[in-house]
């Protein structure tokens, strides 16, 4: 389940245990409920707390953000806690490490910060390890292996870093928390951690479709290593059954922690998948994964860690996220400013839908399933947008303008309206 | 699966050396129980120790619970994900341990680990000659290193005279010669000690001669005062120490401040009007010499000459220049908008019009530069909806008509920020962390040559200037940069540019550097200005009070670097600045612009010695901030000094001055 059902599930109780469920119908769709949303405007240094209801969606504050005022800081990923009392937020460049930033909801004042890696970016807490986790996107200067920063978010101290590929996005973890995924742009690959272990476990080469296993030094000398993680996790029959296993252990062996990812990508190539973006599905071992430079959703068994199934979508997908009953996903198309809405059990796209701008960026969905809220960017002076579309009708149920280079979206709650 | 950590063999001996005073350490959460053993670790620096951490009922059952160890204070100690923990600096760390499940139900204990200081290994005693004149007074420094050369910071050297009748030592480390004799001076930490012996002597100084080529002087000024010691028969005695106080009347009496200030080297300068006496002192001999000091009474004034409006957006950098058709112009960047550089005719200053503009996809443009023949424009781009900055090299022969020649981003998507021409190059800085060096011989293709970024962990750049060959960076915690991209001094080249030398400041808020060669005194000086918005930066509706100075760093000897002088006006902060004939312009920010005199040497607060000369506040009642002066950058120019207003858009004024000439 997702980390937002939780916070929703603390706060919210028995009510939001009936959200969480499948989607309703239109004329059963809660009209006395309110959806809170937050969003970045990257180039504006601000983040905008939306609240759609009544088929309306309103600026309830617009909060300044960064500390350097005459300098775009660019806030780019947004998180929020699982039980909902924080939301956490990275700030791209800094001195010239980003930060991340702690902020209590409700106040929307800032609790905490870290310094963490070049551009952090997309993050997720873990409902598992309670831990979270950030790529370290490096979007600019030479492309070289990049990380994951492991954050303790209650102290707000970074307490570890797994290197990975370059140009890592799209960070999520899986529904029980225990492994976390992320792409590597450049390389790309779809890279595994084990969130306990804070190692890598597995990377699939995305442009071949060829995925290896990663043991660490650290484990292969203990007797909790990486083999009884992945064992856990289902994954080393398929490794077996797949050939993987022994090939990857051939060429790697045990290598310190930074060895795996640093010899992948001693050579490292533009790839022609360019992925974006990783998201689980709730209930099946099932990672959707936006192939920006192929125009396609990827969807990667967990088991065997290989690409299963294509989805042909529109032009430069961007963000996917999987409904929380499993039933859709919703995909931004960034190059193409639009959205596509799928069936994921027919492989259908029932919508393609413009965006209010020609950027599209992010996409979260509501716990019951039934809206999806979607960030668009604009260019230039343009205002960015939050664009709402209805995933039963899909059709576009409200719009409003918010700042500079609309971004990184997250779903903070679900409630009644007084 | 039961999670029990148990000792390796090898791990196991070093456990035994490493102390633990607690057991183990113990959480409970409903009927289970989290235990670490031990519960708290002292370590020696390179040692390694193993956490024994399991979970059982409450009968001590022991359950299968996957766990998860990490720390929050890596760089202290490292800990692996099995519970392995090595100690790696002095310290105290914590280890998390921690079970993985659910939020509800998930336990976390923490265990203590405290990395000891090696023990002090010897300590080091400076300050006191072994020769040591009676009546006179030198200052001790005593500190304590480990045998790995660490500083012990966390403890107190102890100083004491093994014989006071010859030194007293007061708690400061001040040490005083009391009579002749044997002397022996005890540093004492950790049971270790140094000894430090020497001989109080006669002092053979009788006299003092002080003197000083001014009996009269302004404020500001530096007067170098010189005082000899010299023996009954007039023997020079070379190596006495001479110490300098100041006795001061100013002629405002009525509670005035600290007015002047004297140097261990005899350096003066007064901050007020008044009559001073400079006192030298060796032992019993001392001596006195008065100087009376007068208001430098600069009355400058900066006259509005006149205004480029613009009040839709806010306004950046500017750049004036001579266009090839010998009238003149001005570029000024956009903050925060629609990614506009707007061109201007300020041939008549008065009657400054808006020509044209360009726009490139960015949200800021925040810098613009124009190429020494006039011909080329290059302005910075910030917030591009592709996320691909870059520079865009614009054609201004004719500035009524800008034409885009090329963009270019190699290397350059994070943003730039700020750039400098330098003989057919660009220096571009690259999001914040260095400046590209990049060849526009063929503006249509341009070409990185050459970079320069630090190595120091978390370094970062703001702006970049180039004269002569040489690059002087601001670098803000890190300073100062200066290197030779060219000028030969230390073999640098665009190319492969060389450092020479740089000085950081503890603020860290180092944000522009300006060199500036002072004619009369030879002395090179590195001009640093702070950008700090201690109380936030309001983008509408009211305004913005940042703070910080401008910083005089004296880098004649460019190994050496000191800070010598500021200029700091109150409740303000500085931005931009730019030295022409002896004067420094500065955008101060919600100060406006400021004009001082940085004539001649230069020592302590020149703002409280009355050195500025002139101040002007751009006001605009219907400016994108109504009445919020917030100047951010000045360029002097034909006679006018034009300034950009981050709130009203492109100024100029006329500067007029008595009482001072340029070059004095």
């Amino acid at each position: 389940m997702r980390s937002i059902s939780i916070s929703l599930g603390l706060l919210l109780g028995c009510f939001v245990v009936g959200l969480s469920g499948p989607a309703r119908g239109a004329s059963d769709q809660p009209a006395s409920t309110s959806y809170w949303v937050y969003v970045t405007a990257e180039s504006a240094d601000e983040v905008y707390l939306i609240r759609f209801a009544d088929r309306k969606a309103e600026i309830v504050k617009k909060i300044s953000v960064g500390y350097q005022p005459t300098e775009i800081e660019g806030p780019h990923g947004l998180t929020v806690s699982p039980d909902g009392q924080h939301w956490y937020l990275t700030m791209a460049h800094g001195k010239p490490f980003g930060i991340l930033y702690k902020y209590a909801t409700g106040t929307d004042e800032v609790v905490g910060q870290c310094e963490l890696g070049l551009f952090p970016a997309t993050m997720q807490i873990s409902k598992a390890t309670g831990l979270l986790y950030c790529v370290n996107f490096d979007l600019h200067g030479d492309m070289s292996p990049s990380s994951v920063s492991i954050v303790d978010p209650d102290e707000m101290a970074e307490v570890g870093r797994v290197t990975t590929g370059p140009m890592p996005h799209g960070s999520r973890l899986s529904p029980d928390g225990r492994f976390h995924y992320s792409c590597a742009m450049m390389s790309g690959e779809l890279f595994e951690i084990d969130a306990t272990h804070m190692q890598l476990s597995r990377v699939l080469d995305l442009d071949k479709n060829e995925p290896r296993v990663v043991q660490e030094k650290s484990h292969a000398h203990t007797e909790h290593g990486a083999k009884d993680a992945q064992a856990e996790h289902g994954a080393k029959d398929a490794h077996a059954e797949h050939g993987a296993t022994k090939d990857a252990h051939t060429e790697h062996g045990a290598k310190d922690a930074m060895a795996p990812a640093q010899e992948a990508h001693a050579g490292h190539h533009h790839a022609q998948s360019k992925p974006t973006w990783v998201y689980p599905h709730p209930d099946k071992r099932r990672l959707y994964v936006a192939l920006n430079g192929m125009e396609q959703i990827a969807e990667v068994d967990l088991e065997s860690f290989k690409i299963v199934r294509r989805f042909k979508t529109g032009k430069g997908p961007y963000n996917v996220e999987v409904s929380p009953n499993g039933k859709q996903f919703v995909a931004t198309y960034k190059s193409a400013g639009q959205i596509g809405i799928w069936d994921i059990e027919s492989g259908v796209e029932l919508a393609r839908l413009p965006t209010s701008r020609k950027v599209s960026h992010g996409v979260v969905i509501s716990p019951d399933s039934r809206f999806a809220f979607v960030s668009s960017e604009g260019i230039g002076g343009e205002a960015g947008t939050l664009d709402v579309y209805d995933l039963e009708s899909n059709k576009l149920a409200a719009t409003v303008e918010i700042g500079l280079q609309a971004g990184g979206i997250y779903f903070w709650k679900a409630e009644p309206q007084d | 699966m039961i999670r029990r950590y148990s000792l390796w063999l090898s791990v196991a001996a070093v456990c035994l050396m490493a102390g633990s005073s607690v057991a183990q350490v113990v959480t409970k959460q409903g009927e289970r129980l989290l235990q670490v053993q031990p519960g708290e670790l002292e370590l020696k620096i390179g040692q390694i120790a193993q956490l024994d951490a399991f979970v059982t009922d409450l009968k001590g059952n022991r359950l299968e619970a996957p766990l998860m160890f990490f720390t929050r204070a890596r760089g202290t100690i490292a800990v692996s994900s099995t519970g392995e923990v090595t100690a790696q600096k002095p310290g105290t760390a914590m280890v998390t341990v921690r079970t993985v499940e659910d939020r509800a139900t998930r336990m976390s204990v923490n265990v203590k680990v405290q990395v000891a200081f090696p023990p002090v290994d010897h300590i080091d005693l400076a300050g006191v000659p072994g020769q040591f004149y009676e009546g006179t007074t030198r200052r001790v420094t005593a500190t304590a290193y480990t045998t790995e050369g660490l500083t012990r910071t966390d403890l107190e050297v102890r100083l004491r005279a093994k014989s006071p009748q010859t030194i007293s030592i007061d708690p400061f480390g001040h040490v005083t010669a009391l009579q002749p004799g044997s002397f022996t001076i005890v540093a004492e930490a950790e049971g270790r000690t140094t000894e430090l012996s020497g001989q109080v002597i006669a002092n053979p100084v009788a006299t003092l001669e002080l003197t000083c080529r001014d009996r009269f002087a302004r404020t500001g000024d530096v007067l170098q005062f010189e005082a000899k010691a010299l023996t009954p028969t007039g023997a020079t005695v070379a190596d006495a120490p001479i110490q300098f106080s100041l006795e001061a009347r100013p002629d405002d009496a009525l509670g005035n401040a600290a007015p002047g200030q004297v140097e261990s080297d005899g350096r003066f300068v007064a901050e007020k009007a008044g009559l001073f006496t400079i006192v030298a002192t060796c032992g019993s001999a001392n001596t006195r010499f008065s100087v009376q000091v007068v208001d430098r009474d600069l009355q400058g004034k900066l006259e509005f000459t006149g205004q480029g409006q613009v009040q839709d957006v806010h306004t950046s950098d500017l750049w004036v220049w001579e266009g090839v058709d010998g009238r003149d112009y001005a570029v000024t960047g956009t903050w925060g908008a629609n990614g506009d550089a707007l061109f201007w005719d300020v041939t008549d200053p008065e009657k400054i019009e808006r020509i044209s503009s360009v726009r490139v996809d960015a949200r800021t443009v925040n810098d613009v530069k124009v190429s020494e023949d006039g011909r080329l424009c290059i302005i910075s781009r910030e917030g591009a909806s592709n996320r691909r900055n870059g520079i865009v090299i614009i054609d201004v022969e004719n500035p009524r008509d800008p034409k885009i020649i090329s963009t270019y981003d190699e290397n350059l998507t994070g943003g730039v920020h700020n750039l400098f021409i330098y003989r057919d190059h660009v220096f571009a800085l690259s999001a914040g962390r260095r400046y590209d060096i990049i060849n526009i011989e063929d503006p249509k293709a341009p070409k990185t040559v050459g970079k320069f970024e630090l190595e120091e962990e978390g370094h970062s750049i703001h702006d970049v200037w180039v004269v002569d060959g040489i690059a002087y960076s601001s670098n803000w915690r890190h300073g100062v940069q200066v290197v030779d991209v060219g000028n030969g001094v230390a073999g640098g080249t665009l190319e492969k540019p060389v450092k020479i030398g740089s000085y950081a400041y503890p603020s860290g808020w180092n944000h522009a550097a300006f060199p500036y060669l002072n004619p009369q005194t030879g002395k090179f000086y590195v001009i640093g200005g702070d950008e700090a918005f201690p109380n936030g930066l309001h983008l509408e509706n009211k305004p913005t009070y940042p703070r910080g100075w401008i910083h005089f760093i004296d880098f004649t000897d460019m190994k050496n670097p000191k800070e010598v002088a500021r200029y700091e006006v109150p409740e303000a902060g500085t931005h931009n600045l730019w030295v022409e004939d002896d004067l420094l312009y500065v955008a101060y920010y919600n100060g406006g612009l400021r004009v001082v005199d940085i004539s001649g040497e230069l020592m302590g607060d020149l703002y409280r010695q009355g050195r500025e000369i002139a101040a002007f506040l751009p006001t605009d009642h219907e400016g994108f901030v109504h009445n919020a002066p917030m100047t951010w950058g000045p360029q002097p120019h034909k006679g006018h000094v034009f300034f950009s207003d981050w709130n009203s858009g492109l100024w100029a004024a006329k500067l007029t001055m008595k009482n001072r000439s340029v070059g004095q």
